[in-house]
């Protein structure tokens, strides 16, 4: 017994307090310090007090379209949503062209929750289809890709109309409102069990479902969560754009999932969150900004882009691989 | 070959596409004045041949796993590349074989960044053709100079014929490929190997089959198809134009998918795919005599994936997978 004692004397159990970074966010962050100090040095006008804001104004959407990607990505298992660029659009034109434009309805309250409502309905149409009809999520969200670009463009089938005062201002100043709303609702999940049944549904789905979690309810959730998030990125287009154009929507998809990507979320799910998001959205919009006060030709900027793009998500792969490789024994 | 390989190779969605076809082509000659005579038949075939040949090669890259959205890049920059080469002055032929070349380089390489770095192609590929595109139009700046040689156009112009048959040349070569391409995944020991990478990756490796040389394999077959798909677009429009590829971005894949290939692999085949790319050129064709817009072409294009996959290309529940 005493033998018995003294091993456990010698050995206590005191849970090591270090922070532990883990490196697949390394490569995005530090992307982004290098683009921001290469930004800062070329063209530090706009980045000047005076224009930061409409700066920043301008970067919300990509912001959001990162966001809104994010929890199909995290939830892993096939997880993409590729709507969350034509639902931006979607939202821009209803509420522009038709709801301020012919209903002559402005009121911020009704404006913004219709806004969200059509971006958490069509994150539940994906998320249905994706955990009930089990259509794989990249076919599923490919026709609601369709379906809402379609729409966009039939309600209008070329850009017009204009944006009351109230959501010009989120161009501007008032810009980091919406990304702020975003962060919160994440942040409210984040203190959620859903969160963490989220997590293990990711890391392995037949274990989550063993241990008796409804995955397919988590799934659902985190593309109705993805819908929000794109909704609210669609007030951000609307107020960026200052009209209703159903052309430029689809384009946020596939930047949207690079930014996610960039920023280290991983793209087979469970790693990664929306500060990564975040990250990897500045990032692009860094990356962009630059090459485009450079006045470089267009072509090179699309070969810098792609360059960027495959070597930051090669790099973040083989980081991830890295470590995968060390935590086994 | 053993029947566990025969049922993973049945298309399950043949018979409802081919319906399918029937009824679009039905409703077709039911509503539009004109519709489904000879010269409609030879429209949609010249049509469904381009996108058919772009498809062929996401097929096998879906099949085994993956999924390449380098394709509609590659038709555009083989497009825009071989009408420069031609015009500096190069014989075409030559052009195209460097072309070709150039292709099947950039797939490997798209293909062998994705497996050593594990990560998902789909970002690779979308990297990667953004940037092969833009490389092309740096060159050329724009504005190529060459255009397509006569015997070019004549394989791909609608009035065309082959011989004694009367389709033009570019749709009997689709239909050889295809055959060519229906062997490769059913009858060869890289087909086989394809759909063992495509249903169980980690058996596969304890097979020893290496997934380096199929996905090598598979990616430089899907971009030099996509490139092949791009020089004849280029005798179709008769000049160049890097855009002329992006229809492709998701039509390739909506082929697949329809054509009943499911996304993660193994299962599915080119026949399916075939006749999903003559649906979707169908569907467009009796669209566009309709009179409806692109708009709602769009909208019912993204109903019919959901529907159709719906119908036959379901996943299995959790509950079955433990």
């Amino acid at each position: 017994m005493s033998e018995v004692a003294t091993v456990q004397a010698a050995a206590p159990v005191t849970p090591r307090r270090t922070v532990r970074v883990d490196p697949t966010s390394l490569f995005g962050a530090g992307l982004l310090v290098a683009l921001l100090v290469v930004n800062l040095a070329t063209n530090p006008s706009s980045f000047a007090p005076a224009n930061l804001a409409a700066t920043f104004g301008l970067a919300t959407p990509i912001i959001l379209a990162a966001f809104a990607v994010t929890p199909s990505l995290l939830v892993g298992n096939g997880g993409i949503d590729l709507s969350v660029g034509p639902v931006m659009g979607l939202v821009d034109v209803i509420i522009v062209h038709d709801l301020i434009g012919r209903a002559g309805i402005s009121d911020p309250v009704v404006v913004v929750v219709v806004a969200l409502a059509t971006g958490l309905a069509v994150g539940l149409v994906n998320g249905l289809l994706i955990a009930y009809v089990r259509i794989e999520p990249i076919v599923a969200s490919l026709g609601t890709y369709l379906a809402c670009s379609g729409v966009a463009l039939s309600l209008l089938s070329s850009p017009g109309g204009s944006v009351p005062n109230w959501l010009g201002e989120l161009a501007g100043g008032a810009s980091v409102v919406t990304v702020l709303a975003a962060l919160a609702v994440w942040w409210l999940f984040t203190r959620r069990p859903a969160y963490t049944q989220l997590m293990a549904t990711a890391g392995d789905e037949r274990a989550a479902f063993t241990s008796g979690i409804d995955t397919a309810r988590i799934r659902v959730l985190a593309y109705v969560l993805g819908g929000l998030l794109a909704g609210i990125g669609g007030l951000a287009l609307a107020a960026v754009l200052g009209s209703a154009d159903p052309t430029v929507g689809p384009n946020y998809t596939l930047t949207g999932i690079a930014a996610a990507a960039f920023g280290g979320v991983s793209l087979a799910g469970g790693r990664g969150g929306i500060l990564r998001a975040l990250v990897g959205a500045v990032a692009i919009f860094l990356l962009q900004n630059l090459l485009t006060y450079l006045n470089v030709s267009p072509f090179l900027l699309d070969v810098a882009y792609g360059a960027v793009l495959v070597a930051a998500v090669a790099v973040n792969g083989q980081i991830g691989e890295l470590l995968a490789r060390r935590r086994r024994p | 070959m053993s029947a566990h390989l025969q049922r993973l190779r049945r298309a399950p969605a043949l018979p409802i596409s081919i319906a399918l076809l029937i009824v679009i082509y039905a409703v077709g000659v039911a509503e539009i004045d004109g519709f489904g005579g000879q010269s409609t038949i030879r429209a949609v075939l010249l049509l469904s041949s381009f996108l058919g040949l772009a498809a062929a090669g996401q097929t096998l890259v879906i099949l085994i796993g993956g999924i390449d959205l380098s394709i509609p890049f590659v038709v555009g920059a083989a497009n825009v590349a071989v009408a420069q080469l031609a015009g500096k002055g190069m014989s075409f032929v030559l052009a195209i074989v460097i072309v070709l070349a150039a292709a099947g380089l950039f797939g490997a390489l798209n293909a062998l960044i994705s497996v050593r770095c594990r990560v998902h192609p789909l970002l690779i590929t979308l990297g990667s053709g953004t940037a092969i595109v833009g490389l092309v139009q740096w060159w050329t700046k724009g504005l190529p100079v060459g255009g397509a040689p006569n015997w070019l156009s004549s394989l791909v112009s609608i009035g065309a014929n082959t011989g004694p048959v009367p389709v033009a040349p570019v749709v009997v070569i689709w239909l050889v490929l295809a055959i060519l391409f229906v062997f490769l995944l059913r009858r060869t020991v890289f087909g086989r190997k394809a759909y063992a990478l495509g249903s169980a990756p980690e058996a596969a490796a304890l097979a020893l089959i290496r997934p380096v040389r199929i996905w090598i394999a598979a990616f430089a077959i899907s971009a030099v198809l996509a490139a092949i798909a791009g020089i004849l677009q280029l005798g179709f429009t008769g000049s160049a134009d890097a855009t002329v590829g992006s229809p492709y971005l998701f039509l390739s894949v909506g082929a697949v998918v329809i054509g009943g290939t499911a996304i993660g692999g193994g299962t599915g085949g080119y026949t399916g795919t075939a006749i999903g790319a003559l649906t979707l050129t169908l569907l467009t064709t009796v669209f566009a005599g309709l009179g409806l817009g692109d708009a709602l072409q769009q909208t019912v294009l993204g109903l019919a994936i959901i529907v159709l996959v719906g119908a036959y290309g379901r996943g299995a529940h959790v509950r079955t997978r433990i």
